[in-house]
């Protein structure tokens, strides 16, 4: 049906994102692909679905090669790609969404409806066609993703992580309708999810990403989670496991006590502490709430409810008393939440602190902020021309020990980092996770997300899981390890240890 | 104490450039060279047509006078835009408070007239800024319904007729002339100036930073001032009182936003609400405090309204805000918040009255104004996108190509203490 062959892509900045990948989706199956953050599938996806160009490699559809050099070229092709952020438009009707870009002359409201009911026919799923999107739930959105497809002659359909944010029930009418349309009605699927147990039990074949290369490429009956779990995390970065410590902490005081904390849709029940030197991780897929948890503690959450004490103190519950405080984040979206773009690296650096760079007590002092900036490229290795190099034009690593620099002379208790090394080359990866055991053994207090759980092994002390908002098993470090991790967040098998 | 260090250069991010050419880039100054090309084809004009000089002190004292208004209306509207909003109630609101000023004005004496009318506009905007930043409503569409219910209040308390007050306290306080000699003004600045570009070039030097073009460009620039000051300039430039109150605004709006925590502050929520609120700054106080300042200083300029003509009609000032924006986008504030420089919005002013002025002097039909005005505006608006891509782009290429030296910069200090790539 769809053949891929050695596609490669390297964006210009260098990046080699895809070395060379061989695919073959075979008509009426389900394909799952699967593979850690980073491993290559959202840019896979987008070349099939013609948003990017392969650098090299071949295309071939139904046996034909192809050269799509725009998403139109392979939808009317009939593939038709669902992705994370499902692109509905939520003030049009279900029955406008379903034949968007389909109206040939007038909005023929009759013929329309007579298609709707035989797309409604394939998928056995009946919706108000009146209904808003923005009215209905995010399964009801999927199921609305699917008729779009359909609507519009698809063969396969490739869908990117569609249950990130599903109810088991919708999870389910997803499921069967995907099912459905492959036994009965002969479309083709690609799968792309996180929760292993899901991709085991809908798929019929699994290819698994790692860093860009197929390492595994099997059908699901001949799978198991464990050999899953084992090609996905592969052993890639042994330096990292090199530095991985091991001391306990448990004798200190608590310096971070979070208690009951809850926020609507997001989080429930959240509790734990972190001591003074102590590194937690917390290891959770994407969508399993983990950014969530460190924006609630923060008070950038304002639906947060529930306790967070620091050093003995309860904190009110706002972005300005946490940094008051002593509370540090370093948020997951470096450009959009961590930086003003446009500035330089001394004017974002100085941000959070800048009443300590004062002076005449309302007059920054030029001298003092370059001065900190100019500590900061040195202490962190920052890359840049000079301190008046605006961070939009920085790589990711150096962009990242800029946000990272904005924190570190205010003397903060404890560091909130939100995936502090996601985008990052291997060298910098290593000086960040450095930086972080410093604070630790400065006293400091850390709670680190990221989606690498191999990273997180190699710096925290003890690992908290989180899946689906909720923390579902505490680990220290060295008890457990990345496929336990994995397996825990993916949700398969997780029900002895609640934490 | 370094930061106080103010060049002639006009531009926010201009100032702090590392090789500071970047404060001579089109997309920095443009308006300055727009306005310098205006004045200089005007003086050509008016020469070669034998009219009266156009820089004769009388023409520009009317000139900055005319521009006063909009200019105080300008600086306070970009303090708005720098904080990612946006006021459309301002003429409404000066209207309003030139009401309520001279109806108490006929009851009271003037200060407590004065201060009602100060009070009345900044409760309009601090209303304003309630509902933009707490209800969370949409900045134009609040100030839009705060321009029609203004005005209808004014109406209501006018009963749509004209108020007139027959005592002078207000006027004598707020209009009238206040001459500046202007030849000896312009030595003393000139010196100022020309010590300071001098003190920001040793101080460079000291801090073994790159050399700054600006703080040169101060330097002659001051040299200028005094010797062309000393030649040419008039001993009695007949300002008005109302020029001052500019200049006064223009002034210390500047220095807060350059040089004051503050103004960074207010930079940051702008240019980046998100990071902002996520590095601790109060988001909500830096969204309202501007349009409550905003309200103030469309009181004001109300005040000074009523205070020149002695009478208020309710439908004065009407259909000043969109003069406003448009001097604002001429000296190349944001509509998206994060960027702007009140001195470059009051250049931006005058160059729209700069324009309507030689238009009356050189007796050119008065119907062609509003069109070329129009042209200049989006002219303006294009040139800032296009330069500003360009720069960017520029700034992209020069880091892609990091390992060969692009700047002097680069060469004084390779590579600081980590590979180069």
């Amino acid at each position: 049906m769809l053949e891929l062959t050695s596609i490669t892509k390297r964006f210009p900045n260098g990046t080699l994102a895809l070395k060379g990948v061989d695919l073959t989706v075979e008509p009426r199956t389900v394909h799952g692909i699967v593979g850690a953050n980073g491993a290559g599938k959202s840019t896979l996806f987008k070349i099939v679905a013609g948003a990017l160009d392969p650098t090299t490699g071949e295309i071939r559809w139904k046996g034909e090669p192809v050269d799509w050099s725009s998403p139109a070229a392979p939808l009317a092709a009939g593939i038709s790609t669902i992705y994370q952020h499902i692109p509905l438009v939520p003030t049009l009707s279900v029955l406008e969404n379903v034949f968007l870009n389909d109206y040939r002359g007038l909005f023929a409201r009759g013929r329309l409806l007579k298609r709707y009911r035989e797309v409604i026919d394939r998928v056995q799923y009946d919706l108000d066609p009146d209904l808003r999107v923005s009215e209905l739930s995010i399964g009801q959105r999927q199921m609305v993703a699917i008729m779009h497809a359909l609507a519009h002659g698809a063969e396969l359909v490739i869908m990117d992580e569609p249950t990130a944010s599903l109810a088991q029930a919708e999870r389910e009418l997803v499921f069967d309708t995907v099912r459905r349309l492959r036994d009965r009605d002969d479309v083709t699927f690609i799968y792309c999810s996180h929760f292993l147990d899901e991709v085991l039990s809908l798929t019929d074949t699994i290819t698994v990403l790692r860093d860009g290369l197929v390492v595994a490429d099997e059908p699901t009956a001949q799978l198991t989670e464990d050999r899953l779990v084992d090609a996905m995390v592969g052993k890639n970065l042994a330096s990292l496991e090199s530095l991985r410590q091991h001391e306990g902490r448990e004798d200190a005081l608590p310096l971070l006590e979070v208690q009951g904390l809850d926020s609507p849709g997001r989080i429930s029940d959240v509790s734990f502490t972190v001591h003074g030197g102590e590194i937690v991780g917390l290891a959770g897929l994407l969508g399993s709430g983990r950014s969530e948890i460190l924006h609630a503690i923060f008070g950038s959450d304002r639906a947060a409810r529930g306790r967070v004490v620091l050093q003995g103190r309860e904190l009110g519950r706002s972005a300005r008393a946490a940094v008051r405080s002593g509370i540090a984040l370093v948020p997951e979206e470096r450009m959009r939440q961590g930086l003003v773009p446009d500035w330089e690296i001394w004017r974002n650096t100085s941000l959070p602190d800048l009443t300590a760079l004062l002076s005449a007590h309302v007059v920054p002092s030029r001298a003092k902020e370059v001065e900190r900036a100019e500590r900061a490229i040195r202490d962190l290795r920052i890359v840049a021309r000079s301190v008046d190099a605006p961070v939009s034009s920085l790589s990711g690593g150096n962009a990242q020990k800029v946000v990272f620099a904005k924190w570190l002379y205010g003397d903060p208790a404890i560091f909130l980092l939100d995936e502090p090394t996601v985008g990052v080359d291997v060298e910098t990866k290593v000086e960040i996770l450095e930086l972080i055991r410093r604070f630790a053994r400065e006293g400091k207090g850390a709670i680190v997300v990221s989606s690498e759980f191999e990273e997180i092994l190699a710096v925290a002390h003890r690992v908290l899981v989180i899946s689906r908002g909720r923390i579902v098993a505490e680990r220290r470090a060295i008890e457990t390890s990345e496929e336990e991790l994995l397996a825990l967040a993916s949700g398969l098998g997780a029900k002895e240890d609640v934490a | 104490m370094s930061a106080a260090t103010p060049t002639r250069a006009p531009g926010f991010r201009a100032r702090f450039g590392a090789v500071n050419t970047e404060a001579f880039r089109l997309h920095n100054a443009g308006v300055v060279y727009a306005l310098f090309v205006l004045v200089i084809t005007l003086v050509i004009s008016t020469a070669v047509t034998g009219r009266p000089p156009y820089l004769s002190a009388i023409n520009t004292a009317n000139v900055l006078d005319q521009t006063t208004q909009v200019g105080i209306l300008a600086v306070f509207m970009t303090i708005v835009l720098i904080s990612g909003n946006f006021d459309l109630s301002i003429g409404a609101t000066g209207a309003l408070a030139a009401g309520v000023t001279l109806m108490t004005l006929n009851h009271a004496p003037v200060w407590v007239a004065v201060l009602a009318g100060l009070g009345i506009g900044t409760l309009v905007g601090l209303v304003n800024g309630l509902l933009v930043q707490i209800v969370g409503i949409n900045a134009f569409i609040v100030t839009l319904g705060a321009l029609t219910a203004v005005r209808g209040v004014l109406l209501i308390l006018t009963n749509g007729e004209s108020i007139v007050t027959s005592k002078t306290g207000l006027n004598s306080l707020v209009d009238g002339p206040a001459p500046l000699n202007l030849r000896w003004a312009s030595v003393a600045v000139g010196i100022v100036v020309v010590a300071v570009g001098l003190y920001m070039i040793t101080r460079t030097r000291d801090l073994q930073r790159p050399f700054d073009l600006g703080a040169a460009g101060a330097v002659l620039a001051g040299l200028a001032l005094v010797i062309v000051g000393f030649a040419a300039f008039p001993t009695h430039w007949p300002l008005t009182k109302q020029v001052w109150v500019l200049f006064a605004v223009t002034l210390v709006s500047w220095l807060v936003l350059s040089y004051t925590a503050v103004g960074r502050r207010l930079y940051a929520v702008g240019g980046n609400t998100e990071a902002a609120r996520l590095s601790g700054i109060d988001i909500a106080r830096y969204k309202t405090v501007p349009f409550v300042l905003n309200g103030f200083a469309a009181a004001v300029v109300g005040i000074l309204y009523a205070g020149r003509f002695e009478a208020i009609n309710p439908n004065a000032l009407s259909g000043i805000e969109l003069t406003v924006l448009a001097a604002a986008i001429l000296g190349g504030t944001s509509l998206f918040g994060g960027s702007g420089s009140v001195v470059k919005t009051v250049v931006g002013a005058l160059i729209l009255f700069v324009l309507a002025n030689g238009f009356n002097i050189l007796n050119l039909g008065a119907n062609y104004q509003p069109l070329i005005q129009g042209v200049v505006i989006v002219g303006a608006a294009a040139i800032y996108v296009v330069a500003g891509r360009r720069a960017s782009s520029q700034k992209i290429r020069s880091v892609e190509t990091h390992d060969v030296p692009s700047s002097p910069d680069e060469i004084e200090r390779p590579s600081v203490g980590a590979p180069t790539r």
